[in-house]
């Protein structure tokens, strides 16, 4: 069996040959993401931001041709993330490393990053924390600090003064109930209970009585999207709170466009506070709008991953003009600080400290369009938001 | 409990100086097998390192199912376990890899301590109920000490100091492959050991009939519980090597579906024979690897009908199914083909 071995192994190896090594002037980006399982809708939106940014600015840049190669992680699982970069890095000789949706995944990419001289442009992964591992880190998406923090304002402003917090019981909840409380409590308002649930609770209703019986004129939520939000919304219809006047906010994961159709009416009314919405009026999102479309297939599918996807191919196109196809992490890095351009979400630029994305964060109300189908309404801008996680706020 | 179709006949016939042949070739064609990994995939030697964690983790289960004979879905309790203990004492300032190891060890034979402890108070699917209950218990655990463990962020900022203070754990992954190999090795070495001492003999004895064991005036309890803590420390050292080698522990390593896929490449490399263990892990994750870079978004359907066909056409798992092929299986009884 051990000879069966080895010849496995030189078949594997014939067919790792196989992939051609490209020409000299061609530069490689490679992208991590999560392009199959449960999250693979996450995954085609990266795909569709970088296909839709390549055909709208073009496949080279300066003369050299860009590559893009997809790999595939569909879960969190650092290990893998690990062996993919060095394989991206080493193998197929990556200028770039672009994508990763999961926080544990990029914390497993930085400590490669110095030594292969090679900048990672994260599409997604949300933790504050990941910036400070390593100077070649640069982020295009949002953290949840980030998207919550003017949530607090807008309660309070909104007359609200107590809130029950629901959170699930996971990282991301954890920190937006923190966020949240932070800023809700500095506008004035007070956090009367906060409650954590379980990862997979599907019934909602004994939460809803610890909402009414705390005495709280509004609940802020954040639960993963997908089918735990349609659960949690429903409860919060079918029990009467809403009936009963009390608020509903919530970051902007809640209501992503491609949940809304299962979301449906239920949804009508929420608020949320969000970085991009596929609804936002400008030019530049048409056109991004209508060009990603055609790459995903149908702009039911479309959320905020690919607006990570789109500006971070940007960030990387800026990058290789900069080094003119040349290996220089830091030169890349140092070319992007302070960088400043609309993107589809707005207008945004990278903070020369933190390597993070500054963006205006929207107030949105789920509203009915005139085709009958719900959507983000943005009724509140509040510009020019950095991430407060981070230091230099 | 009984869980597969053929019962490998115990080789009694074999004498003792055949086996120690055998198990020498065995194991120099392991160590032949790996550097000719090293030589021909230079440049994959992250994901190599991964195979060989994974494998400590599925011989870990082989130990407990295939000559224990108790299924397990929650053997990544144990692996994570060791990583997390690994890790947490890395971030704490313990950096001697090897002394990392031997923390990984300790804490999967713990853990295996107490996971044999509840697992064997119960039989057949209950027991398989238990183990799934643990593994769920751990990645809670896990989720809610985060302020340990990093939570779903993973723990992160692992600094390793280089081995024997001379090699770097570095990008191209020279260091931790060797280092994996070498360990995989000695475990690989001591495991054949194990079990082809009167301790391993009794291990399978109790797997083909407890009752009889039983009647024969040993003690069933002990036995696996002695299997069980071993079986730990195997997967705590697969658990620690990933940690090392990857710099950072994520919820992924306590999951129940890390150990539903250990005991899946378990089944397709074959039970009861250690060698299994290796082919199945590396035919699995090889075979995962390459076609997932193929076509990044439909893979996931060629490997499971890589299952299904390796199901189908060898039950007995690729092991058996090489073993019938190169005639080795002269001296086994095969109830069916």
């Amino acid at each position: 069996m051990k000879v069966a071995k080895k010849i496995l192994g030189v078949a594997v190896g014939a067919l790792l040959l196989g992939s051609v090594p490209a020409m000299a002037e061609t530069i490689k980006v490679g992208i991590i993401g999560p392009f199959s399982g449960p999250f693979a809708l996450q995954g085609k939106n990266f795909q569709a931001g970088v296909e839709a940014y390549m055909a709208l600015n073009g496949k080279s840049v300066k003369g050299h041709e860009i590559e893009v190669i997809y790999r595939d992680l569909p879960a969190a699982n650092p290990a893998q993330s690990r062996a993919l970069a060095q394989e991206l890095i080493v193998k197929d000789k990556v200028q770039y490393l672009g994508g990763v949706y999961f926080t544990p995944d990029a914390m497993a990419i930085t400590p490669l990053l110095k030594q292969a001289n090679t900048p990672l442009v994260i599409f997604n992964a949300a933790t504050s924390a990941i910036m400070t591992q390593s100077p070649f880190v640069v982020r295009t998406s949002f953290t949840t600090a980030q998207t919550t923090t003017p949530l607090g304002k807008i309660a309070v402003e909104r007359g609200v003064k107590k809130v029950i917090s629901a959170v699930s019981d996971y990282g991301p909840g954890v920190d937006a109930e923190n966020a949240f409380k932070k800023a809700f409590e500095a506008a004035g308002g007070k956090v009367v209970e906060a409650v954590r649930m379980p990862l997979n609770t599907t019934d909602f209703s004994p939460i809803m009585q610890r909402v009414r019986d705390s005495g709280a004129e509004a609940v802020f939520a954040f639960l993963p999207s997908g089918p735990t939000t349609l659960g949690f919304v429903k409860a919060y219809n079918e029990t009467g709170l809403k009936q009963a006047g009390i608020k509903f906010f919530a970051p902007g994961d809640l209501t992503q466009e491609s949940d809304l159709p299962a979301l449906g009416d239920a949804a009508l009314g929420l608020l949320t506070t969000f970085h991009y919405s596929v609804s936002h009026d400008s030019p530049e999102n048409k056109r991004f709008v209508e060009a990603a479309t055609k790459a995903i297939g149908s702009v039911e599918q479309l959320s905020f991953p690919a607006v990570g996807a789109f500006d971070g191919m940007h960030v990387i196109y800026k990058m290789i003009e900069a080094t003119d196809g040349k290996q220089d992490a830091q030169k890349a890095v140092d070319a992007v600080k302070g960088m400043a351009w609309t993107s589809p979400r707005g207008p945004v630029s990278i903070d020369a400290e933190t390597r993070h994305i500054t963006e205006n964060i929207y107030l949105r109300e789920v509203a009915k369009g005139p085709d009958g189908k719900t959507y983000n309404k943005e009724i509140q801008t509040f510009p020019n938001q950095k991430d407060p996680g981070l230091a230099t706020q | 409990m009984q869980v597969a179709a053929q019962t490998p006949e115990i080789a009694t016939s074999s004498s003792a100086g055949y086996r120690w042949a055998r198990d020498a070739v065995g194991v120099t064609l392991i160590l032949a097998a790996g550097l000719a990994g090293y030589w021909l995939f230079p440049d994959n030697l992250a994901l190599l390192t991964r195979v060989i964690a994974v494998a400590l983790l599925v011989l870990s289960i082989d130990l407990v199912t295939g000559y224990g004979g108790v299924a397990t879905l929650g053997q990544a309790a144990l692996f994570g376990a060791g990583a997390y203990a690994a890790g947490i004492a890395c971030v704490n300032g313990v950096t001697e890899p090897l002394t990392l190891i031997l923390i990984g060890a300790v804490a999967g034979a713990v853990a295996g301590l107490f996971m044999g402890t509840i697992m064997l108070r119960a039989h057949g699917l209950a027991q398989l109920v238990l183990s799934i209950a643990i593994v769920q218990l751990f990645h809670e655990a896990a989720n809610k000490a985060s302020a340990y463990t990093g939570g779903s962020d993973g723990l992160a900022g692992l600094m390793v100091s280089p081995l024997f203070g001379a090699f770097e754990f570095d990008l191209w992954g020279r260091t931790a492959y060797l280092f994996g190999l070498a360990l995989l090795i000695v475990v690989f070495a001591s495991l054949r050991f194990i079990v082809s001492s009167p301790f391993g003999m009794l291990c399978r004895g109790i797997k083909e009939d407890p009752v009889r064991i039983r009647a024969m005036g040993a003690f069933v309890f002990p036995v696996l519980l002695k299997m069980f803590v071993i079986s730990g420390a195997v997967a705590g050292i697969g658990g620690a090597l990933a940690a090392i080698s990857t710099q950072v522990v994520g919820l992924d390593s306590v999951s129940f579906e890390l150990s539903a896929n250990a005991l899946v490449m378990l089944v397709l490399g074959g039970l009861g024979t250690l060698y299994g263990a290796l082919v199945g892990t590396v035919i699995f994750m090889g075979f995962e690897h390459v076609v997932s870079a193929i076509n990044p978004f439909h893979w996931m359907t060629m490997v499971g009908a890589l299952l299904i066909g390796v199901v189908l056409a060898a039950p007995g798992g690729l092991s058996g199914l090489l073993d019938r092929m190169s005639g080795i299986s002269r001296r086994r009884k095969e109830k069916r083909t």
